[in-house]
């Protein structure tokens, strides 16, 4: 079980090399890393996969466009979620691992549909502890209260989560047992904790079982 | 005025907590500020009453933060969410829960003695389009800093990036 911090975002980005934050990635309890526009490595004893995430403002064409080619090169992809019906369309497009941003949107932006969606097509949707850390009163009570929502469609549908830091510094990198504690505030006890954090690690080196084809 | 009793006293508890990045020693107070601004942030004025935090030690990079006995979590998890000190980017690091402040200072002593000693280097490097000199350096790690300003850009490298400018 590979425990993974699902976004990251190195220089340039950022302010820390890929290298430094495989280093302190390590030091924090993880096993691998989801580097944002970073080709994949392995440093410190830490696994470094590629992402591509893809921001809200492409149009569909665009969007397909990337999937597409990140299905060529490997890369994990990231989309970010917008309105409804954005986000049905990207919940039913092959190649899609993530659906992130979640408590960006409004409310009805991510229903019992996009739900039941990303269940049946196995798209992750991110818990980004980002906002949880750096906002204060009113957007981190709305962050809050994005996140309580997702976690009652998410006891309903057990859709697959993943959980990131999308941090551009080391400084805001957080360990694994940090990372439970906050996701405790929302809901999340340890086994979907553990959960979430070894999914990407499971996409990356799956373990399916073996079929006979006649 | 009599002090009480030992058994009608409260039971508290010292997280020992490390700051990043290394070099930075904000001031006591200041920390006490940022700790106290994030536990009622995150839990109210009400419960921040209840944890009733305060930095009782600052060491160098190491700070030792009170609390309540039985609040530990609620301070723990407000900790992580402290991201600046006195306008300084930091990180908390909790490294350990105890119930005096004796064995966290022990604590902190083993931990200053197992940071190995590297030499800064003196070379300039440019990072960014921007003259970076190194301002911390422990095995892999290196912290350079923006060459002649207050509050200057921070950049965190290793010593193969390094190599690789």
């Amino acid at each position: 079980m590979k425990i993974t911090d699902a976004c990251v975002h190195p220089r340039p980005s950022g302010d820390s090399s890929v290298r430094r934050m495989a280093l302190e990635a390590h030091e924090l309890g993880f096993d691998s890393l989801i580097a944002i526009d970073t080709p994949a490595c392995e440093y410190g004893g830490v696994e470094v996969f590629s992402g591509v995430e893809i921001p809200l403002a492409p149009t569909q064409q665009e969007v397909t466009s990337t999937v597409k080619h990140s299905r060529e090169t490997g890369a994990f992809v990231l989309v970010q979620a917008g309105d409804n019906g954005r986000n049905r369309m990207v919940l039913g497009m092959r190649g899609v691992h993530v659906l992130a941003g979640i408590h960006d949107t409004d409310r009805y932006a991510f229903d019992h549909v996009t739900a039941k969606m990303a269940a049946d097509n196995g798209v992750a949707i991110d818990i980004s502890l980002a906002p949880l850390i750096s906002e204060r009163e009113v957007p981190r009570q709305r962050v809050l209260d994005r996140y309580y929502d997702l976690m009652l469609l998410y006891r309903r549908f057990e859709f697959p989560l993943v959980i990131s830091s999308h941090a551009r510094s080391v400084l805001e990198m957080r360990s694994v047992r940090e990372f439970s504690a906050l996701a405790s505030v929302i809901g999340l006890d340890i086994p979907d904790v553990e959960k979430a954090l070894a999914y990407t690690g499971g996409i990356q080196s799956p373990h399916s079982p073996v079929r006979v084809i006649q | 005025m009599t002090s009480r009793p030992p058994t009608l006293r409260e039971k508290r508890r010292y997280v020992l907590v490390r700051i990043d990045p290394a070099g930075i020693v904000p001031d006591a107070k200041e920390l006490y500020y940022a700790v106290n601004d994030a536990v009622a942030s995150l839990w109210g004025d009400a419960a921040a009453a209840r944890v009733h935090a305060a930095v009782v030690a600052a060491e160098g990079e190491f700070a030792v933060v009170r609390c309540r006995r039985g609040t530990e979590r609620e301070l723990a998890i407000a900790l992580i969410t402290v991201t600046s000190c006195n306008g300084e980017r930091i990180a908390l690091r909790t490294l350990a829960t105890s119930g005096t402040i004796e064995s966290l200072k022990e604590l902190i002593g083993s931990h200053q003695e197992n940071i190995p000693a590297t030499p800064l280097q003196s070379e300039e490097y440019t990072v960014d389009g921007r003259t970076v000199v190194v301002s911390h350096c422990s095995g892999q790690k290196v912290d350079v800093i923006e060459k002649g300003f207050k509050n200057a850009t921070r950049f965190f490298l290793t010593t193969e990036d390094l190599e690789d400018i």
